[in-house]
This record gives C-alpha cells, sequence and structure tokens, in this order.
C-alpha cells in the first residue's frame, strides 16, 4: 500500500522543503521505495536542498501533461537507495496543475511500487497548497513556535479538513502530525517564542516532533544534503525519531529543554 | 462625513397579532370579527395582523378566494400586513395580493405556540379537540388527535453538533437553531446560531448568537478566550472583556441592550 504524505504549513519559510526532505530521506534509508515531489511550481527549491539541480530534465508540470515519461523524469537520488526526486518547474506556475493530471502521476507511482509519496507543497492557501494535499494520506504540519505560524496551521488544518480527496469521499480523515521546526528553548525560556505545550493546546493534534534550531539545518541546505543525514547534529536526530514515530514507533521527545548547564550551576542555579 | 448614516438595515423581532382562520366561509369570517372588533374596538384599530393561511391551506384544494378573505378582514379594520402559508408556489399563494411568508410549521408560528403551551400541553389538545366540532369522536381518535397534534406543538429543530476543533478561518452556522461544539473553536474561526452557542473546549475565536435577532440566545463556553462574542447584534471584543472572566468558563446574555458576561 502506497502512503501519501504532505508536508504542509500555511506560512511560508517554516521549514517544509526541509522537512520534506529529511523525512523523505529518513524513510528511504529506512528500506522503503520513496519519492518526493515538490509541488511548488515556479519556485523550485526541493531540488537544491536535496543536491539534484544540476540533473533536472524533466519536471512535474511535464509530467502531468505527459510530455515526459516517469522513468525519464524522476531522479534517483545518488546517497540512498529507493529514493526519488520528482522536481517542480521553473518555467511555469501552479495554473499548469490540474487535479486529473496528478491523479494520473499519482497512480503511476503507486504502480510503479513505491511505499512512501511525500509531497512539498508551496506556502499558503491557494491553488498549488491545494493540489499538495488533496491526495494525502497523512499530514505533517510545519509550524514554527510563533504566532502567526500556528495560526496558518490551524487554518491549513481546516483545509486538510474540507477540501483533501479523503474528506470530499467520506473517508477515514487524513491523519494529522505536528512537526515544530526551530524550536529553540531557551527562547521560549524567555517568553519569545510560544512553548510546545502552547502550540499542541492551540493546535490540537498529535506530536510527532520537535525539530531544535540550529544552524546545521542552513548549512546542510547550502550543502544540498538533507539534515537528516548528519547524525550527529540535533536537528539531523530528531528528524531521525520523528521518523520512527511516523512509523508507529513511541518515543520520548527530545530537545525540549534549554542546554544542560554545568554540575555545579545545575546544583545551585 | 456625517457619522450618523441615513438609513440602517437591521434584523429585529417584532410581535405581531396573527390572524388564524379556521373556515373559508366568508359569512362566518364576517360575523365572527365583527363580534371580536365589538369587544374592544380600540383594541382592533388598525392593529397590523399576519393572516395565517395554514389551516386552510390543508382545507381547500385552490379554489379558495383568498383576497376576497384578505378584503373581509380589511372591513374590519385590520391591516393584514402579511400572509402566513406553507407553500409559497401554490395556487392559493399565486391569489393572495399581500407579501408572503413562508412558514414551516415546525418552526414559525408553531414554535411560538408550542413555547407558549408548554405548559400544559393537555389544554392544547383539548382546544384542538373543540375546534374540531365533532365532540363524540371515539377514544381511538382521540388519543390519535392528541398524538397528532402534540407532535405538530413539540417538533424541535435539532441542533448542529461539531465533535471536531473549529479551525481558523471555518465558519459555521447553525441556522435556526442551537450550535453544540464539543471541542475548541480556534482564533480566526467564526461560529454562528440562530439559537444559542455552546462551546465545550476554549472559545479562541468569533462566537455570534441569536444573529436573526433572537434577543434572549446566549453563550456558553468552558474557557473564555474569545475575539468576540456578540448577542443579537450586540458584540464585545476581547479588550473590552474584564481580565478576570478570561480563560475561564463563561455564559454571555443580552439584558436589555447591555451585553452581560458571567463566569459559570
Amino acid at each position: 500500500m502506497t502512503k501519501t504524505i504532505v508536508v504542509t504549513s500555511g506560512k511560508g519559510g517554516v521549514g517544509k522543503t526541509t522537512t520534506s526532505a529529511s523525512i523523505a530521506t529518513g524513510l528511504a534509508h529506512r528500506g522503503f521505495k520513496t519519492v518526493v515531489i515538490d509541488f511548488d511550481v515556479g519556485l523550485r527549491n526541493l531540488d537544491l536542498v536535496m543536491g539534484c539541480e544540476r540533473r533536472v530534465v524533466y519536471d512535474l508540470v511535464n509530467l502531468v501533461n505527459q510530455e515526459s515519461s516517469l522513468h525519464q523524469t524522476l531522479i534517483k537520488d545518488k546517497r540512498i537507495e529507493n529514493l526519488y526526486i520528482l522536481p517542480a518547474s521553473q518555467t511555469r506556475d501552479k495554473d499548469a496543475l490540474t487535479i486529473e493530471g496528478i491523479a494520473r502521476v499519482m497512480h503511476k507511482l503507486k504502480k510503479s511500487g513505491f511505499d512512501y509519496i511525500v509531497c512539498d507543497s508551496p506556502a499558503g492557501i491557494e491553488k498549488g497548497a491545494k493540489m499538495a494535499l488533496y491526495f494525502a494520506d497523512e499530514a505533517i504540519v510545519t509550524t514554527n513556535p510563533e504566532v502567526s505560524s500556528v495560526r496558518d496551521s490551524d487554518r491549513i488544518l481546516g483545509i486538510l479538513q474540507s477540501e483533501s480527496r479523503r474528506s470530499k469521499m467520506n473517508e477515514t480523515p487524513v491523519k494529522e502530525h505536528l512537526l515544530i521546526t526551530r524550536y529553540n528553548p531557551t527562547r521560549v525560556k524567555d517568553g519569545q517564542m510560544l512553548s510546545v505545550d502552547d502550540i499542541v493546546d492551540l493546535l490540537a493534534i498529535p506530536l510527532l516532533g520537535i525539530i531544535p534550531e540550529s544552524s546545521t539545518v542552513l548549512d546542510c541546505s547550502n550543502e544540498g544534503k538533507p539534515v537528516i543525514l548528519d547524525d550527529e547534529s540535533a536537528a539531523g536526530q530528531a528528524y531521525s525519531d520523528a521518523i520512527d514515530r511516523l512509523l508507529g514507533e513511541s518515543k520520548p521527545h527530545r530537545f525540549m529543554e534549554t542546554p544542560k548547564k554545568g554540575l555545579l550551576s545545575r546544583l545551585f542555579g | 462625513m456625517s457619522s450618523n448614516p441615513g438609513v440602517e438595515f437591521k434584523g429585529g423581532m417584532y410581535t405581531f397579532m396573527s390572524l388564524k382562520l379556521h373556515t373559508s366561509d366568508k359569512d362566518i369570517i364576517d360575523q365572527e370579527l365583527a363580534n371580536k372588533v365589538q369587544q374592544a374596538p380600540a383594541f382592533f384599530n388598525n392593529t397590523p395582523v399576519v393572516i395565517d393561511l395554514s389551516v386552510l391551506e390543508n382545507l381547500t384544494d385552490g379554489e379558495l378566494d383568498a383576497s376576497s378573505l384578505i378584503e373581509c378582514v380589511k372591513r374590519h379594520n385590520l391591516v393584514p400586513i402579511v400572509a402566513s402559508i406553507s407553500n409559497k408556489s401554490s395556487q392559493l399563494a399565486r391569489s393572495i395580493a399581500i407579501p408572503l411568508i413562508e412558514a414551516s410549521t415546525r418552526n414559525s408560528a408553531t414554535a411560538r405556540d408550542g413555547v407558549n403551551n408548554a405548559e400544559s400541553p393537555p389544554e392544547a389538545a383539548t382546544e384542538s379537540s373543540q375546534n374540531s366540532v365533532e365532540q363524540n369522536v371515539s377514544e381511538a381518535q382521540a388519543i390519535d388527535e392528541l398524538s397528532v397534534s402534540q407532535e405538530v406543538e413539540y417538533i424541535v429543530k435539532a441542533p448542529l453538533l461539531v465533535d471536531k476543533p473549529v479551525r481558523s478561518g471555518q465558519q459555521i452556522y447553525a441556522r435556526d437553531t442551537d450550535l453544540i461544539i464539543m471541542d475548541q473553536v480556534g482564533p480566526g474561526a467564526e461560529v454562528i446560531a440562530d439559537n444559542n452557542i455552546h462551546i465545550y473546549g476554549p472559545l479562541r475565536g468569533r462566537a455570534l448568537c441569536g444573529v436573526s435577532g433572537n434577543v434572549s440566545a446566549r453563550i456558553f463556553c468552558s474557557s473564555l478566550e474569545a475575539e468576540l462574542v456578540s448577542v443579537a447584534g450586540n458584540f464585545r471584543m476581547l479588550e473590552t472583556i474584564p481580565e478576570e472572566l478570561r480563560g475561564r468558563p463563561a455564559q454571555i446574555w443580552l439584558d436589555k441592550d447591555r451585553l452581560n458576561i458571567e463566569p459559570l
């Protein structure tokens, strides 16, 4: 059974593409045949984060318009077995996508034996975002610990409930996961950021993971390497934990506390 | 620009006398109206009335001369302003010259009767059996009639129940009924009802009850953190809600024109 997972948020710049890249890589690393699709037609970022920008020949729009075959369009990752990238077009816009066209692509991917289809949604709540979430079985809602991001995530959850294929066909609703990115426990303590509890309380969906704010994330993006591959870093480990939870394991959440102080300051601080 | 607008549209509820016609016999109507008006001529002088045709609709099959009945009512110094009818597209409806309102038997007219009679249901039943001339109805028939009449009096529209969080940007409207929400109402969400709103969770968005003018509608919530609350168009924003009431269970209702917020 192929599972389709959308990574979405409403708000831009919260880490959807970073998350899509790491989730897809993590799933492939665990042995699942995985494809990650960039739905941000016109802006095309995923190929950069995945480090395959020089290998893009055909793109999602070509595939939707039946101008290229699946085999021609999918880019096979060089690092991880079982991982494929379906890039977005940079020269077209979101109007080039149609539900029928995407349905055809999804069908082909399912027939090709993919276990997971990860859809990297564009920001906003317009056509592109709705296309990305339409076929989802599960949704990873990416949120930063600040009010406007949480509000937008709440909005996108409403859209998932009313505009996804599952809701329109009256099937079991899309399974929702909350992923908090750019979490900085020190700034939470200072009251500059919302705490995990606040966010979970506001959004009322199960928590998949907390990705700590870290310069490694940006370094990896610049290098074209999904941060999950950096297993030394806290962010990489946090994504790895999230994959385990996505696959049904229960793991305690990490990276919620401020960095550990020395023994003395812990005793007297 | 003047701050006072020249015109203003508002929703509102007004009480009118309704005149229910039980027969299409003009002479009987004429006679009975004359008697009634004679008892209190001042009371009936130019009084606006709603003509309730629900009974006649069922008695006749389109043969009725409704306009002459209305003329007859007018002769007794009553002013028919609107006719209440269950089917606006019927033959009868087309023959009426005054404005029509479509009264579904479940809500408007009978619901009001239902409220009035709520404390004494048996009386309502006897009244209807008196109207139906035949006093010697068999017991079985009487029971049948009683249940039928009670059904008409007590049909209440089911509340709209929502058991999922209402998310930012979502809007839920319970027409002609109560709205019950078993989860939270997120910031930027809007819940609206013609009657009461009950929220078993934090209210963080907007809640507007009694939107078509029901001033006795109330809002109940288990944690008041609303952006805005409104009863029949009288609203308050979060800033004007006292700090000590926020985050607590509360009810909101209208006392004359004042919006009251009280902890539960």
